[in-house]
């Protein structure tokens, strides 16, 4: 049996164990330390504007910070530059800031991400831009129609396209001297293009690619599916948006206009479809072009300015790209996507989303309005890293330092074949490119594997556009 | 606490049947609350950062929730959906073939290795190549998968422009199903067996030199030895070995997602892609967390077989 008594030393030492424990926890509890709401610019009452960071530079920043600040002192703002490696890593760690309740005001939304914010987060900018229809005017007289059309859902405008990047196809000038041929004309066809590849597989050696494309979403099949006269998902336009085309665009520019796109039923078996992606198929065969690899194309600028790659597909964001990575502006040159049944290219916008969680909706609007101006957006592109949305930006001293010689195709591109679209993002999105990439992986691996692929891409395209996100 | 005070401790007495069981003393009181303190910091963050969201993750299981609007409740509708998907069971099975080939090259490379450095040889030679195998380990995975992804680039990589040295045609490591399978495997053995590999170093040097002399004395040499002695002794370290290498693999994530994005196909789909993809790209927060518990009740099986394994072929000392 043991005394159930405490020791004096016990009990001064339990005291004392006490007695450090309590004033432990009081100094943890009274200590001077950081916590979240120490960020720069958290809960200070900033409007706070998410965007991807690799869009912009830090000079960039800078600049549309200073000049909103100038032109409206009383707004805080601050940019939450999110670092993400492509869209969809963008909007997931967006929606994870949602989720956590600290969502920012305006959220910088690409084509891809345009309807899932709209159908469940954005606000629609239309009383705003009626009240400022006059201030707007230039804007929109300077923006072409189909940018704005991408940025409109079930009638309703969300957000105004600063920026645009459409899939046009970029040749290695070295390579085409070293193949003997001309540079393609404007009105050149898939047959003018399989035969350029031909010829440039010929002059180069065993290491030579003649083309490169990335599977993804932009810039991959879908272009492809364009040119052919087909889509993905089967494409119609939302009735409404009158109250905007009347108010900004000339009755020629109208024409056919609606409430934005609308992308529904799968159409992956359909017969245009498996015709483009046999089309591809058979380029592989012949080793004239990469298997679908996927990714960001991270590793295509050093084989393309190393003429180890002849032609590969980008918008004009490649412009500055390949500047920086050492190519002369003579090395390289533009030119349209090639014509198959039509002339119909891909696009991708991105502008500013305001969501509905802002308390600060006035004030994010300001916002909005000030990065559409010409100015700012001068001050903000100033690497040719994109393609701003407005025409009026596109001039030769823009593109005198980095090239190429043909840098109208980036705009003419919309203003020539007016029926150029959206890349289909639907706000299922997410599941429909997943389904998009995983089975174009499968149909190309060889030609007998096109038809079963394609098969497996209805089924789940359909499953995943009749879940509701 | 030190051995002195330790055995300072009155030892309870055996409680006989029908009698009371005798209560601690009051310095052994303290030992189990200084203990308790001591313990308190990893306990509370274990309840907090792996409980909690364990059991956070089983309730969401059981809701459909996009993080944008509020949850709604789905009985087991999300554990139906995973089971009739057949992305999530190849997912399961890719995790599976790969956990099988994996770890078994982790250890075979790493076992092999730690013998032979254990041999013969130089101290600092030693000191080199350990550090060498273990310093991909501290690298991170997405860095070395990107580099890997254009040294194994079928068209522009420089591993299919050296094998073109001798006359070998390009190999699809990255673009067909079963190669990039393999290179996924490959680039996670390569960068993981350094773990393996450190524990053998250790548990090799633990095994008394006396037991081998007494081995050559009878006769036992070369792999006769290895089989009958070495490996034996080192069954507790491999015994280790083999549970985290299993859990690790089990939980693929960083390579196959920047190496292949789970292509070609869905032949390189892990179980943890599947879960990030459903989550964080399609807002299916509800199936993720159905598959996450299944993915923990199968590391729970997986395990636990192993140390029911463990019982007949681990030798210890």
């Amino acid at each position: 049996m043991t005394d159930s008594h405490l020791s004096r030393r016990a009990l001064l030492r339990y005291g004392s164990y006490g007695a450090g424990a309590a004033a432990l926890a009081g100094t943890a509890a009274s200590w001077d330390r950081l916590t979240g709401n120490d960020i720069p610019g958290r809960n200070d009452g900033s409007l706070v504007v998410a965007t991807l960071g690799s869009a912009f530079s830090p000079d960039g920043i800078r600049a549309l910070v200073e000049g909103f600040r100038k032109l409206h002192p009383d707004i805080r703002v601050r940019i939450n530059a999110v670092q993400a490696v492509d869209w969809s890593d963008f909007f997931a760690k967006i929606l994870t800031q949602i989720a956590a309740g600290t969502a920012p005001d305006l959220v910088y939304v690409a084509t891809e991400g345009v309807q899932l914010f709209a159908r469940h987060l954005g606000v629609p900018l239309d009383r705003w831009a009626k009240r400022d229809a006059a201030e707007l005017k230039e804007y929109f007289a300077d923006v072409h129609p189909s940018l704005v059309e991408s940025m409109m859902y079930e009638g309703s405008l969300y957000q105004l396209p600063i920026e645009f990047n459409a899939a046009d196809m970029y040749l290695n000038t070295q390579v085409l001297k070293r193949a003997g041929a001309d540079f393609p004309a404007a009105d050149w066809t898939r047959d003018d293009f399989t035969a350029l590849l031909r010829r440039m597989k010929k002059a180069g050696d065993s290491h030579f690619t003649p083309y490169f494309w990335t599977n993804r979403l932009w810039g991959g099949v879908v272009p492809w599916l364009f040119a052919n006269g087909t889509n993905l998902l089967a494409e119609s336009k939302a009735p409404g948006g009158a109250w905007l085309w009347d108010s900004f665009y000339p009755a020629a520019q109208r024409q056919g206009r609606g409430g934005g796109f609308r992308w529904t039923t799968p159409q992956a078996t359909a017969d245009r479809v498996a015709e483009a992606y046999d089309y591809l198929a058979s380029l592989i065969q012949e080793d004239l072009c990469t298997r679908p690899e996927g990714g960001n194309g991270q590793n295509l600028i050093g084989v393309f300015s190393t003429g180890r790659v002849g032609v590969t597909p980008a918008g004009g964001f490649w412009a500055g790209g390949l500047h920086l990575a050492g190519l002369r502006d003579d090395g390289f040159d533009v030119q349209y996507f090639p014509r198959w049944r039509t002339r119909r290219h891909q696009f991708g916008a991105a502008g500013y989303a305001l969501l509905r969680t802002s308390k600060k909706q006035d004030a994010a609007w300001e916002f909005i309005k000030y990065s559409a101006r010409r100015d700012t957006l001068t001050r903000l592109f100033t690497t040719n890293q994109t393609t701003p949305a407005r025409r009026s930006m596109l001039t030769g001293a823009r593109y005198q330092e980095t090239g190429p010689a043909h840098w109208r195709v980036f705009y003419d591109t919309l203003d020539t074949f007016p029926d150029t679209g959206p890349i289909p993002a639907p706000p299922q999105v997410a599941e429909v490119t997943q389904v998009l990439l995983k089975h174009t992986g499968t149909a190309l691996a060889s030609p007998r594997s096109v038809g079963p692929a394609l098969r497996r891409m209805q089924g789940d395209l359909e499953k995943a556009m009749e879940r509701d996100v | 606490m030190t051995n002195t005070q330790v055995s300072a401790v009155r030892p309870r007495a055996a409680s006989a049947p029908g009698t009371v069981a005798e209560r601690p003393s009051a310095r052994e009181r303290g030992t189990r609350l200084l203990a308790a303190l001591f313990l308190a910091p990893t306990v509370v963050g274990i309840v907090v950062f792996t409980v909690v969201p364990i059991i956070g993750s089983v309730v969401l299981s059981l809701f459909h929730w996009n993080v944008i609007d509020s949850p709604g409740f789905a009985g087991t509708a999300n554990y139906r959906e995973v089971f009739t998907d057949s992305t999530v069971l190849v997912s399961f099975r890719n995790t599976l073939v790969f956990m099988v080939f994996a770890v078994a090259a982790q250890l075979l490379i790493a076992l092999a290795l730690a013998l032979t450095l254990n041999g013969r040889m130089p101290t600092w030679l030693r000191s080199v190549f350990r550090s060498a195998f273990f310093f991909p380990l501290v690298l991170s995975a997405a860095s070395i998968s990107v580099v890997m992804k254009y040294l194994f680039n079928q068209d522009f990589g420089v591993i299919n422009w050296l094998i073109g040295w001798f006359g070998i045609a390009p190999v699809p490591w990255l673009t067909s199903e079963h190669g990039a399978l393999a290179t996924v495997i490959i680039v996670y053995v390569w960068q993981q067996f350094g773990f393996s590999f450190l524990l053998f170093v250790g548990g090799l040097n633990n095994i008394p030199k006396e037991i081998h002399e007494a081995a050559a004395l009878d006769g036992a040499t070369g792999l006769r030895k290895h089989l009958s002695i070495t490996l034996p002794l080192l069954s507790p370290t491999l015994l280790v070995a083999s549970v985290v290498g299993i859990i690790n693999a089990l939980q693929v994530f960083e390579q196959p997602y920047v190496l292949t994005d789970g292509g070609p196909g869905d032949s390189t789909r892990t179980v943890v892609m599947v879960i990030y993809e459903r989550a964080f790209e399609q807002l299916r927060f509800g199936e993720a967390s159905a598959v996450g518990v299944l993915l923990f009740v199968l590391i729970m099986a997986v395990t636990a077989v192993q140390f029911r394994l463990s019982r007949r072929f681990v030798h210890y000392q």
